[in-house]
């Protein structure tokens, strides 16, 4: 690492040139992404526009037709078995509804990727996994509901806990606060926010939702015509859409209210 | 907005993969200086090394404190990597340092490192017990009891359906254009239509399998000739019904619970409601309706196949041609047997597709529970086709038919 960068300067995942494509409907064209340690990244962009693709992509669930991802400076392509591993257990990943497994406890879900990654001694395994519990904000009586049990929000937040069991340098989240009401959704914000702080968490949110972009994400970055069209911070988009996807998403009037709200706050 | 930004001093010992630098082996270090001690922490302390940790805590040559608290620097300098797996090892040992007597005060510790350990303390970990633990001998009697109770409420509810079904069809009796004439047929083709060959083939070879062992056995006596009778009656009345009926409990039951029941878990069934239509009449009585009107036609291909199957056999084996077959078919078997045969067939046909259908009503959220259902739906429904069968036999035989 070059002594002069700043931390926030390290790219974590340097997408580049990625393409892929669907049969004859393509997806990405020359798509090209940084992701920087330790910031909170939203990726909006037309709904149907490949969000959850390019999330799919970055987790290896999709296979990608050409270019290069690195993951820690590392080409995703190029590695070992094990390393993917490694990057595995680096990286968290919260689905749309959670997706945690409805034959387990929250618990037995919170500690599946500390018995897939690493052996630990049943009982640090129960504290830990207490502990994640604690920390997403739910309550220790949940610990041995299943997911079926469970409200939407409650869902989510154990997904959270369970895509933060190994401590991950980044998390992935798909569309975070959606199905949440807008309580549910600020206090989730929230929630993300503090443990991106306090854990030093890197952010890699897909989201349409425009209240926390303007609350927690440090930069932005629009996918639109297949590519990212432009990144920047909430604020520098707002002032300066550029493409008329932005303007519309930015300048409309749900985008002016999410944006004076954030002022306001 | 700065506080996310990590010191400097982290970027050394802090590695992004952990594979790339070498890892620093945690470790501790205790030691005692003038009248108080000193404990330093080294190494990674995280979720990768708890292993190692774990047996370095334990490791931990400390005694008690003895008389009056005693003063324990803990010095930090040494961390080179922290997360939350090592943050609450760190302060859990500290806990117990303290129940030891001692007084533990942390030095050098890094700024981001504190707010970790903040973080921690600030989430107490409670714990929910695990529902008590009870003996083998409890478990044993409770597992008995909610079988019988769950007995109890299968004949219950099966009942419960057998009526809502009846209520239904007797509807369509007066409004016969409500019934999902689109859905009956579509239900017909796939538990009807396309269980065709695989029910021609079953009944086809275990025909043949009969009429090869009968002729086997009644050789001895010179009777083989009765073989052709013994397949007849056999086929006709129970064969041909029962392996017709098991195909389809397990075929057409297990895929009518499978499919109410992830409706059922997506909620569809509760949209249905909500929207005014019932499910018994969209969901469950097209497919028993499609059901008792094919499981004869089924039942009946499957008897030509079972004799089918022993006409082959007698051919090759008593060297009988298809015309006397025909012939001794006739002369031996009385066509009662194929009516009772047929008789039992819209019964079983109700029974399958009112345990398959209920079955599917009963899915839960969980795709376990789905499973669970599925596989509840074949068991009973076989069970059933069985004693019904046995039932029927023994009523029909009393009464001299």
């Amino acid at each position: 690492m070059v002594a002069l960068e700043t931390p926030r300067m390290n790219p974590i995942i340097e997408v580049r040139h990625l393409h892929k494509q669907f049969g004859t409907q393509v997806v990405f064209e020359d798509l090209n992404l940084d992701v920087y340690e330790g910031e909170v990244l939203g990726i909006v962009g037309q709904s149907g526009g490949g969000k959850s693709v390019l999330l799919r992509c970055l987790n290896g669930l999709e296979r990608y037709s050409a270019g290069k991802i690195s993951f820690f400076g590392q080409d995703t392509a190029q590695m070992s078995g094990k390393d993917l591993r490694h990057v595995e257990a680096r990286s968290g990943l919260l689905f749309q509804d959670g997706a945690l497994f409805s034959a387990l406890t929250v618990l037995q879900n919170i500690q599946v990727p500390m018995r897939e990654h690493i052996s630990l001694p049943k009982n640090i395994m129960d504290e830990l996994a207490y502990l994640k519990l604690a920390l997403v904000g739910l309550p220790a009586n949940a610990a041995h509901k299943y997911p079926s049990e469970l409200s939407g929000g409650m869902r989510k937040r154990a997904g959270l806990a369970r895509a933060l069991a190994l401590d991950p340098k980044i998390v992935f989240l798909d569309e975070p606060t959606a199905g949440l009401d807008p309580i549910g959704a600020n206090e989730f914000d929230m929630l993300i926010r503090d443990l991106q702080r306090t854990l030093g968490l890197t952010v890699f949110m897909v989201t349409h939702d425009l209240d926390s972009i303007f609350a927690i994400c440090d930069r932005v970055a629009v996918l639109a015509d297949r590519r990212i069209v432009r990144n920047g911070t909430p604020t520098e988009l707002t002032k300066d859409p550029g493409h008329p996807w932005i303007k519309s998403y930015f300048c409309g009037e749900r985008g002016r209210k999410a944006q004076g709200t954030a002022q306001g706050s | 907005m700065a506080s996310y930004d990590q010191p400097e001093d982290r970027q050394g010992g802090y590695s992004l993969m952990g594979t790339k630098e070498k890892a620093a082996r945690p470790a501790l270090d205790w030691r005692q200086v003038n009248d108080g001690y000193v404990l330093r922490i080294f190494g990674d302390w995280q979720v990768s090394h708890v292993r190692r940790i774990a047996k370095e805590i334990k490791k931990l040559k400390c005694g008690t404190a003895g008389a009056g608290p005693k003063d324990l620097t803990v010095d930090m300098a040494g961390l080179s990597g922290l997360d939350t797996a090592g943050a609450m090892l760190i302060l859990d040992m500290n806990e117990l340092l303290k129940s030891k007597g001692f007084m533990p005060h942390i030095i050098n510790v890094r700024e981001a490192d504190q707010i970790l350990f903040d973080l921690i303390s600030r989430h107490p970990r409670e714990k929910a017990g695990n529902e008590a633990k009870s003996s083998m001998v409890l478990n044993l009697v409770r597992d008995l009891g909610s079988t019988v109770v769950s007995i109890g409420r299968d004949i219950i509810e099966i009942t419960a359906m057998i009526g809502q079904v009846t209520q239904s069809l007797l509807g369509l009796l007066i409004r016969p254009w409500r019934l999902r004439f689109t859905s009956l047929v579509h239900h017909m083709e796939h538990a009807g239509l396309k269980a065709v060959s695989i029910i021609s083939l079953i009944c086809f070879l275990i025909g043949a399998v009969i009429m090869q062992q009968s002729v086997e056995q009644l050789r001895a006596y010179s009777a083989e000739y009765f073989s052709i009778d013994m397949l007849g009656i056999l086929a006709l009345r129970e064969v041909g019904v029962l392996l017709t009926s098991i195909m389809i409990a397990g075929r057409s039951g297990a895929a009518f619970t499978a499919e109410i029941g992830s409706m059922k878990m997506r909620e569809e069934v509760d949209a249905m409601r909500a929207l005014g239509i019932s499910p018994v009449e969209t969901l469950i009585v097209p497919r028993v309706l499609a059901l008792v009107i094919a499981l004869p036609l089924l039942t009946f291909i499957g008897n030509i196949m079972c004799l089918a199957g022993g006409a082959l056999i007698a051919y090759q084996v008593m060297n009988i041609d298809l015309q006397s077959f025909v012939e001794r078919l006739n002369d031996g078997v009385d066509i009662r047997h194929f009516y009772v045969g047929l008789i039992k067939t819209p019964f079983v046909a109700l029974i399958i597709g009112i345990v398959g259908t209920l079955e599917g009503m009963r899915v839960q959220g969980s795709a376990e529970s789905l499973g669970t259902h599925v596989r509840a739906s074949v068991v009973k429904s076989i069970f059933l086709v069985i004693i019904l069968d046995a039932a029927f036999a023994m009523a029909l035989t009393a009464i001299g038919i």
